[in-house]
């Protein structure tokens, strides 16, 4: 049976609906928002601006800052979640006993609430009973008394270490699913072929498993470079650990009623949006990955 | 009997149709909530035709301050009764209802003088102070006893000897604050700032903090971490609980924290339970002492109906109420604002440091009220985290401040 053109778009025309007032309505508002002056409170004129938050942004050291943090805890903890997730799902992929109940159980840190898992780390990283702080004196990597979550530099560190934590296992699910649909004869016909394993692995597991890393690093470059509950929880933005998004929490939260700052939180919203999209183009054309 | 009927119908008809709901906001740290619960039975009995319904708010201070941020800025009608932080007055006084008229009917002469100035705005009562707070010196008694101490450290210096002699020997941890980068970061440091003689803001709305008693007060937090070596590095990750955990299990000589923690440090299961003893905080060099005013105020929300606003007034007036006080401040440990109700004997046995320090909460410190209060928090907070984690000098900090809070109060 075929359906007419016209048919077809009366059919999807209430996801578009629904699509349109939960995700572009807000997105245009905060668009337009960004080239105004306001704020919330009454009595703060709304004036139109032009570029000029934009502008601002750049000549912010407190943003410039923020932007310098979520690209480092980005490009890090991306590049060693797609590696360990990588070697996770080439384990679980073998045969062995008891795979089901492995598999079900790496998901753990996948299924916590991160606001949850990230207050339970910084207890962990507590400086008097913290059970990683003592773990990482014994192995040496800081001495007694160190603050984790308090010192410059290693606080960063152990954020990333959190979002490694949990996010590996999600890396090595969708990898895994990539490894499922490589057809078991290739391997067949190499080994007749002669080819050793790692080989095997460069020249057809890697090949063939590329676009759902790829799909995989967009998925996780994308939320990382939003993230929020994790540093907010851990550290609250404090020696040098604050993110856009934590930022971007703080103008438009705590300055919501001080002045006229909303203006200018939507554009740090927009620059975030933006800093997605382009990380987004980078991927799909660097990667020639097919969106059909 | 058939009249009787009559009346009793037309009576309940009348209730029916003249009752209102009103909802109220409430945190639910410790016993709060429970309590809470028990004090709108007694209400009800008073006043059958009102409904109050409790709608619990998050532990931390900031994840309520969002929550109304959205409220007001959504122009929400709910809820009517508003529980506030001291600090929010200014913030938030175009979204609530003017009480200034209601001045005599809420016995606000009666009140705290300190609490009195958190809920006015330009001369404009915005809220009821409902419970006060201010910052205490926790310590052990039995340690110093030990050690030939009879009386608690009148000034910081007398605190940093004993701390330094007793953990030395005894090998725990000398004192614990609030270090972390957050609003009760701000708490701590005002007290150490008053104390050594400096402000922030003076009366004519003048930023004064560029002062060398600002930078002396934070050079000493600094060295109480690493010249002293009283406190532990980590304090700069420290909010109140995690300086109770240490101090509730002994392993710290004193504690700076909010009066809440001696119901918990005295508790059945707490290692510490009756050791404990609570001072004002030690004088500075100048000779002064200075506890910061904390505190949670009850507002009405100005986008509530006419009916929903009396009947929040009526609720409050209740809440605030001389016996009512007496009740929460028993059964949650949360201190009084009405001056009468330190002296009752039934609070004198239920929390005896309440009403010993009475000076302290009669002369607790507001925070500097303007209505971009959590900016320039941010600012403080910002910057002498800094300094206590060694990223800039205390002097470097404190000229840091001066300037941004130049550009934002001009």
């Amino acid at each position: 049976m075929k359906i007419k053109g016209s048919a077809a778009y009366w059919m999807i025309f209430p996801t578009l609906l629904i699509i349109s007032i939960v995700a572009f309505f807000p997105l245009f508002k905060t668009f337009y928002d960004s080239f105004f002056s306001f704020g919330l409170r009454p009595g703060i004129e709304r004036k139109f601006v032009g570029l000029e938050n934009y502008k601002n942004l750049l000549r912010d050291v407190r943003f410039v800052n923020a932007l310098k943090n979520t690209i480092f805890f980005t490009v890090v903890s991306v590049s060693i979640e797609t590696v360990l997730g990588l070697i996770v799902a080439l384990i679980v992929h073998q045969k062995f006993t008891l795979r089901g109940i492995v598999r079900a159980a790496m998901l753990v840190p996948w299924a916590i609430p991160t606001a949850i898992s990230s207050q339970m780390w910084r207890w962990m990283f507590h400086d008097q009973f913290g059970i990683m702080t003592r773990l990482w004196e014994r192995i040496g990597i800081i001495t007694p008394g160190t603050p984790i979550l308090g010192r410059p530099g290693l606080a960063m560190w152990a954020i990333i270490f959190v979002d490694v934590w949990k996010t590996t296992p999600f890396m090595a699910l969708l990898i895994l699913a990539g490894l499922q649909v490589i057809p078991e004869d290739i391997y067949e016909a190499a080994k007749i072929d002669g080819a050793n394993s790692i080989q095997r692995f460069f020249k057809i597991t890697l090949p063939l498993v590329t676009p759902t890393i790829a799909v995989a690093l967009i998925f996780r470059t994308l939320d990382a470079l939003r993230v929020f509950d994790v540093v907010y929880i851990m550290t609250r933005g404090a020696v040098n650990t604050e993110t856009l998004a934590v930022y971007n929490r703080h103008v438009l939260m705590d300055r919501a009623f001080t002045g006229a700052w909303f203006g200018y939180g939507s554009a740090i919203s927009v620059f975030i949006f933006m800093l997605i999209m382009i990380f987004a183009i980078i991927y799909i054309r660097s990667l020639k990955l097919r969106l059909d | 009997m058939k009249k009787l009927a009559t009346l009793l119908l037309v009576l309940t008809a009348i209730a029916v149709g003249f009752s209102v709901k009103i909802t109220m906001t409430s945190g639910g740290v410790g016993k709060e909530l429970e309590v809470l619960r028990e004090q709108l039975k007694m209400f009800k009995q008073l006043y059958p035709d009102i409904e109050v319904e409790v709608i619990p708010m998050p532990d931390s201070a900031t994840e309520r301050h969002d929550l109304y941020v959205t409220y007001f800025a959504a122009g929400e009608k709910d809820p009517d009764v508003l529980m506030l932080d001291v600090i929010w007055s200014a913030e938030f006084a175009p979204f609530l209802e003017d009480l200034t008229d209601d001045y005599d009917y809420f016995e606000l002469k009666e009140f705290l003088p300190g609490t009195i100035m958190s809920v006015t705005v330009n001369g404009r009562i915005v809220a009821i102070p409902w419970f006060t707070d201010a910052g205490l010196l926790y310590y052990r008694k039995d340690l110093l006893e030990k050690y030939g101490y009879k009386n608690p450290p009148r000034t910081w210096d007398e605190l940093v000897e004993m701390a330094k002699k007793i953990s030395q020997a005894e090998g725990i941890i000398g004192f614990v604050w609030q270090g972390a980068r957050y609003e009760g970061l701000v708490c701590d440091f005002l007290e150490y700032l008053w104390s050594f003689g400096g402000e922030v803001i003076d009366e004519k709305g003048k930023v004064v903090i560029d002062s060398s008693q600002a930078v002396q007060a934070l050079q000493f937090m600094v060295d109480l971490i690493y010249k002293h070596k009283i406190t532990p590095e980590g304090v700069v990750t420290y909010m109140e609980e995690d300086a109770r955990r240490v101090f509730q299990k002994g392993e710290a000589v004193f504690m700076r924290n909010w009066p809440y923690a001696w119901a918990l440090l005295n508790s059945d299961d707490s290692p510490v339970k009756g050791k404990v003893g609570v001072a004002p905080l030690p004088l500075g060099p100048g000779g002064r002492r200075a506890a910061t005013l904390g505190g949670w105020n009850l507002g009405i929300n100005k986008f509530s109906s006419k009916e929903e606003k009396e009947a929040a007034k009526k609720l409050i007036k209740f809440l605030t109420s001389y016996e009512q006080q007496l009740y929460k401040a028993i059964h949650s440990g949360q201190n009084p604002t009405r001056k009468a109700v330190y002296n009752d004997p039934k609070l004198k046995e239920a929390a005896p440091f309440m009403v010993e320090l009475l000076s302290v909460f009669v002369n607790a410190l507001p925070r500097p009220r303007t209505a971009n209060y959590s900016e320039l928090s941010d600012v403080i907070q910002k910057y002498v985290h800094a300094a206590l984690t060694r990223q800039m000098t205390a002097e470097q900090a404190i000229k840091n401040i001066a300037r941004e809070l130049n550009f934002l109060l001009k």
